[in-house]
């Protein structure tokens, strides 16, 4: 009994000490635990982010159509209009609207024996019938062969300082692309059209008449049938243009040359 | 002395404890050091990889990019010789409706120069049969004198045609001419 009483000796003024020494230790292994860095995570094989397409395809307008040969619808929609008339040759612009129609100037394809229409890249495209405006200096020529391409025309008339760009065929020569810009509308000189035309700086010469008149996206804003004393261009403007397209009465029949 | 000896013991578990820890965390340094290298390894092969991947690529683009560059020119040269071809054509094609215009025109003069022609004949005919009368005076003996000047009046009017045909036809080739 001694002994047994010996070993549950009380504990000394050292024991509660050692305790706390033995539970920081144990406190600060497992606490220094959380320091240690971790071990790698496995390479993986691939690292390649598949990335989902961040671009769209382009809308499906005339703007954004690819070529099919290299020229663009600019070029591609123009045409070059031969007169063979009673009194001689002459030659002209136009453009196509759609397949199988042109516009031009009437004075373009007046006193005609044949109409002769070429395109950008020199095919040969048969004339099925034309007819001109009587309100303004313009006409519509239909083709049996298919035109290459056509532009929109604007429902509204451009604003002064708008950019133009024309294209046609001055003298008969190349097909050409000049630049200028809107002046504003004016009565016309010539007295050929009803209501106001518009007036332009982009250069023209004969045979440019017919021209398409473009603004910055391409559009037809206007059809260029006559040059100022000054340099300038004039043009039917787009809105007539539409409204004579509209009207079934507004075009009649091409009267042969005498 | 026992307070020492007590000291002494009472450190012996705390010394293992720390000899313990120390071990583990050794062997856990090692262990993480082995695998971080492995790994890093690892990942600089790879890295390598892409990289040979992506140099790879780059020459290719740069490649399509030349050819892409090449192929635009010859496009534009294409067009230009297309626009160039056009017109070409469409000048040949004017200048074969003026030729032909020309032939017309020139047909046209040709059977013109030779109604005057038979007019002027005629004209040259029949005055030189009224001259024959007239010399022979059987135009009075015949139908009389009236029937005489009936006779000149008419070789005038057919003179005066073909005058009129000739003068016409001179004016014609005048504005023709070039």
């Amino acid at each position: 009994m001694s002994a047994a009483r010996a070993r549950r000796r009380p504990p000394g003024p050292g024991a509660p000490a050692r305790r706390a020494l033995l539970a920081g230790l144990l406190a600060t292994t497992l606490g220094g635990c959380g320091v240690l860095p971790a071990l790698p995570d496995p390479v993986p094989s691939d690292v390649v982010p598949s990335y989902r397409a961040s671009f769209a395809p382009p809308a499906h307008s005339p703007d954004d159509e690819l070529s099919p040969d290299g020229f663009d619808a600019v070029q591609r929609m123009a045409v070059r209009i031969r007169n063979v008339g009673c009194d001689g040759l002459s030659t002209g612009s136009g453009f196509a609207i759609d397949e199988h129609t042109l516009i031009t100037n009437r004075h373009v394809v007046a006193d005609s024996e044949d109409l002769q229409v070429s395109t950008y890249d020199g095919r040969d495209l048969t004339v099925s019938a034309a007819a001109t405006a009587r309100l303004a200096d313009l006409a519509v020529v239909r083709t049996r062969d298919p035109l290459p391409s056509h532009p929109r025309v604007t429902p509204d008339d451009p604003q002064p300082g708008d950019a133009v760009t024309v294209v046609g065929y001055p003298e008969g020569g190349e097909l050409t692309a000049t630049a200028g810009a809107i002046i504003g509308p004016t009565t016309d000189p010539l007295h050929e059209n009803l209501g106001e035309v518009l007036r332009t700086d982009a250069p023209v010469e004969p045979g440019s008449s017919g021209s398409a008149a473009l603004d910055a996206h391409g559009d037809v804003i206007g059809v260029v049938y006559a040059k100022t004393g000054d340099g300038d261009s004039l043009l039917v403007p787009s809105s007539t243009l539409r409204d004579l397209l509209s009207d079934s009465d507004a075009f009649s029949d091409l009267p042969p040359c005498s | 002395m026992a307070a020492p000896h007590a000291r002494s013991r009472a450190a012996v578990p705390v010394l293992g404890v720390l000899l313990v820890a120390a071990l583990a965390l050794g062997g856990y340094l090692w262990l993480t050091t082995v695998r971080w290298q492995a790994d890093s390894a690892t990942w600089e092969a790879q890295a390598r990889r892409y990289a040979d991947r992506v140099a790879e690529q780059r020459a290719e683009t740069s490649a399509v990019e030349a050819e892409l560059v090449a192929a635009r020119e010859q496009l534009a040269t294409a067009t230009d010789r297309i626009t160039d071809l056009a017109n070409e054509k469409a000048q040949l094609g004017d200048r074969n409706v003026v030729s032909q215009l020309e032939v017309d025109q020139q047909t046209r003069v040709s059977e013109a120069a030779a109604v005057v022609a038979d007019a002027l004949d005629q004209c040259i005919g029949a005055q030189s049969r009224l001259i024959d009368a007239l010399a022979r005076d059987d135009a009075a003996t015949s139908d009389g004198p009236a029937a005489t000047d009936r006779f000149a009046s008419d070789v005038d009017d057919l003179c005066r045609q073909a005058v009129d045909a000739h003068d016409e036809l001179r004016r014609e080739l005048r504005g023709t001419a070039p």
